[in-house]
């Protein structure tokens, strides 16, 4: 697992990418969870290079949708790849998460700009 | 898909079982198991080994947990066994899938995805060993 972090105006981009899995989801969840702890409340998790989640990492994006929903916060996933994306939605996060196609979409989604072409 | 079994002995450590995948991705592609039945069976056999890894013993040493895949003309059958604490996952509630954000619960989402991802799953505890046998029908 990698995990990349940028910032577009307000919008603060996470990129993970490979495998997030039981081994690994720990890591993810500190990052995600200081982050939002450092103040950080319009929140994009790219995942355009994730090839395999897990249920443990799955739990780090319902954590974090569940801490940023009461302080005002967003969070946004992009790029699901279709075996991924199938598992989001068998678990119901479709219903509950905010999952667009692109970046762009994501970032439009949380009232920012469109990252440059 | 071709007919063949493997049987893979996992040590009861967390970093094993990107292995176990990675083994059994093997014997998918040998075998031509459709990608997404592949797949299905690789997350399944993650939880369930997972859950043991976690919540299966107080001292793990010298353990490990069995996984077998078997591929038949149009089913496969995952059986993971371990000598861990007799733990049935089908007793485990299934999350409300209706309900809001707030009110979602951390817990239940792999033995979810296992329910899912598999047509049948039976539990036994049989000779001290916990032994759970998942299929899934393959077209």
């Amino acid at each position: 697992m990698q995990i990349k972090e940028s910032k577009q105006g307000e919008v603060l981009i996470l990129t993970i990418s490979e495998h997030l899995d039981s081994a690994t989801s720990a890591v993810f969840e500190s990052k995600v969870l200081g982050l939002i702890e450092r103040g950080e409340r319009k929140m994009v998790i790219d995942c355009g290079s994730l090839e395999y989640v897990n249920s443990a990492g799955l739990k780090v994006f319902l954590l974090a949708a569940k801490r940023l929903e009461p302080l005002g916060g967003k969070l946004v996933l992009c790029a699901l790849a279709p075996s991924v994306l199938m598992i989001f939605e068998m678990i119901g996060f479709s219903r509950i998460m905010r999952i667009v196609p692109s970046l762009d979409d994501a970032l439009k989604a949380l009232g920012g700009e469109a990252a440059p072409a | 898909m071709h007919e063949g079994s493997i049987t893979v002995r996992v040590p009861v450590d967390l970093r094993e079982i990107e292995r176990l995948n990675k083994v059994v991705r093997q014997f998918g592609d040998l075998h031509e198991v459709p990608s997404r039945a592949l797949y299905a069976i690789n997350l399944a056999l993650d939880e369930i080994v997972t859950n043991v890894v976690r919540y299966g013993f107080d001292d793990s040493a010298g353990k490990e947990i069995v996984a077998q895949v078997t591929a038949r003309e149009d089913e496969l059958m995952t059986v993971v066994s371990d000598p861990g604490r007799a733990f049935n996952p089908l007793d485990v509630a299934p999350p409300d899938l209706a309900a809001p954000l707030a009110e979602r619960a951390l817990g239940g989402l792999g033995i979810h995805l296992v329910r899912s991802l598999m047509d049948t799953i039976e539990y036994h505890r049989q000779n001290g060993k916990n032994v759970l046998t998942m299929r899934k029908r393959v077209r």
